[in-house]
């Protein structure tokens, strides 16, 4: 299954989307956010180390981490601000910690964390405005390492053909 | 020198390793005279204070955790409602983090550059240091040991107004660990390593396998 979450409020992106997705019989679920309650992460550990997998803030975030454990890709349409994700995509990223252990290991020549699922989600990144494109697309390829997955590229919302032909 | 620092972790002050640092490295800064104001970014009631101050002082330190190879989504959201500065703004950084090789974070400390240019100031470098996670549950001279080399940087902030010097170079570390550093590192966190997270989260009234896997 390919999750598809919006945190922007433009809902053109995600009906373009979904007219791509399904003429292409591709298996799509778009979570919009624009209606939801997604805090911040308050890096409080006890998804570590009191309620191991769970986030301890009770809010709509935990509708996309049930989703994210079933999901071979995942793809968040941000906005930017100062040549990165806006506080809104970020926030994304920060609260799927649950989806990692405590527990360390080497993979490779650096630490990361044990991940607490078999299952492994690759992610991917639609954005709106003007970021410092080629950092981003750096970044994504660092923060997909830290979950043992593969980023599938970051594309401007006019590229939305381009990000279409990687879901598969 | 005046200097305005912000706490950029999304923790509440009272456990934030950031703070620690920043308890250790303001206590060298202010030896000769330096003098500073501190926010915190985890406490919104500061926000308005922080802008202010933000558009008022023109040397800044942000000091932050990395936060998924990056800057925390907190701290993007306070960011994005500050007007760009078009003063000689210094911005300088401590960016610290959990795992302990000097590579982690330079992917973070790439985008500071990027943020400062985007915020029109003159970026001021960045002191790079893992291996932070586990102050919050130290005390007294355990803590001291990992806090207590902050104050040093400290003194040469106060000193060079930035983070530009070998000696804050070589402050990070080894950038990765050699081979059988990591095969002796790697047999701790399968023994040790293990036992001790395990202690920590029944002293936090965990009663689950650090494991579980609450939503299969
Ligand atoms: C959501 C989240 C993401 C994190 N991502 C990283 C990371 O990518 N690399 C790293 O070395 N540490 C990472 N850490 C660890 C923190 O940077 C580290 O524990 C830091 O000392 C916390 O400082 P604070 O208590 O001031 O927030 C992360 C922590 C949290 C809560």
């Amino acid at each position: 299954m390919i999750l598809i979450v919006n945190t922007t409020s433009d809902h053109s992106v995600t009906e373009e989307l979904k007219e791509q997705t399904d003429s292409k019989g591709i298996k799509a679920e778009i979570i919009e956010t624009d209606s939801m309650h997604i805090s911040h992460c308050i890096g409080c550990n006890y998804c570590w180390l009191k309620t191991p997998g769970e986030c301890s803030i009770k809010d709509d975030y935990e509708i996309i981490l049930k989703k994210i454990i079933h999901a071979d890709q995942m793809w968040i349409i941000s906005d930017t601000a100062l040549g990165f994700l806006d506080h809104k995509g970020k926030n994304i990223y920060d609260r799927i910690l649950p989806i990692a252990t405590m527990y360390l290991k080497f993979k490779g020549d650096q630490m990361r964390h044990v991940p607490r699922y078999e299952s492994r989600t690759d992610v991917g990144i639609i954005y709106k405005g003007e970021p410092d494109a080629e950092y981003l697309k750096r970044w994504n390829e660092r923060a997909a390492l830290n979950f043992e997955s593969r980023s599938l590229g970051v594309f401007k919302t006019d590229e939305i053909k381009e990000a279409v032909s990687c879901m598969c | 020198m005046h200097v305005l620092i912000i706490n950029g972790s999304p923790r509440v002050k009272a456990f934030s390793n950031t703070d620690k640092i920043l308890e250790q490295f303001t206590k060298g800064m202010a030896e000769n005279g330096t003098t500073f104001e501190q926010y915190e970014v985890s406490d919104k009631k500061q926000w308005d204070a922080m802008r202010k101050a933000f558009a008022e002082n023109n040397n800044i330190l942000i000091a932050l955790p990395l936060y998924v190879e990056c800057i925390p989504g907190l701290l993007i959201e306070f960011l994005e409602t500050v007007e760009k500065k078009a003063d000689d703004t210094r911005l300088a950084f401590i960016l610290q983090g959990g795992f302990a090789e000097g590579i982690q974070l330079r992917c973070g400390e790439e985008y500071l550059k990027i943020l400062t240019e985007r915020l029109g100031c003159t970026y001021a470098g960045t002191l790079v240091k893992g291996d932070n996670f586990s102050i919050r549950f130290f005390e007294g001279e355990k803590r001291d040991k990992v806090t207590a080399p902050y104050a040093a940087m400290g003194r040469r902030y106060a000193q060079d107004g930035g983070f530009d010097s070998e000696e804050c170079r070589k402050f990070t570390g080894p950038e990765v660990f050699p081979a059988p550093v990591r095969l002796l590192v790697g047999f701790m966190f399968k023994t040790l390593a293990k036992k001790g997270f395990r202690s920590m989260a029944t002293g936090w009234g965990c009663t689950k396998p650090l494991d579980y896997k609450p939503y299969m």
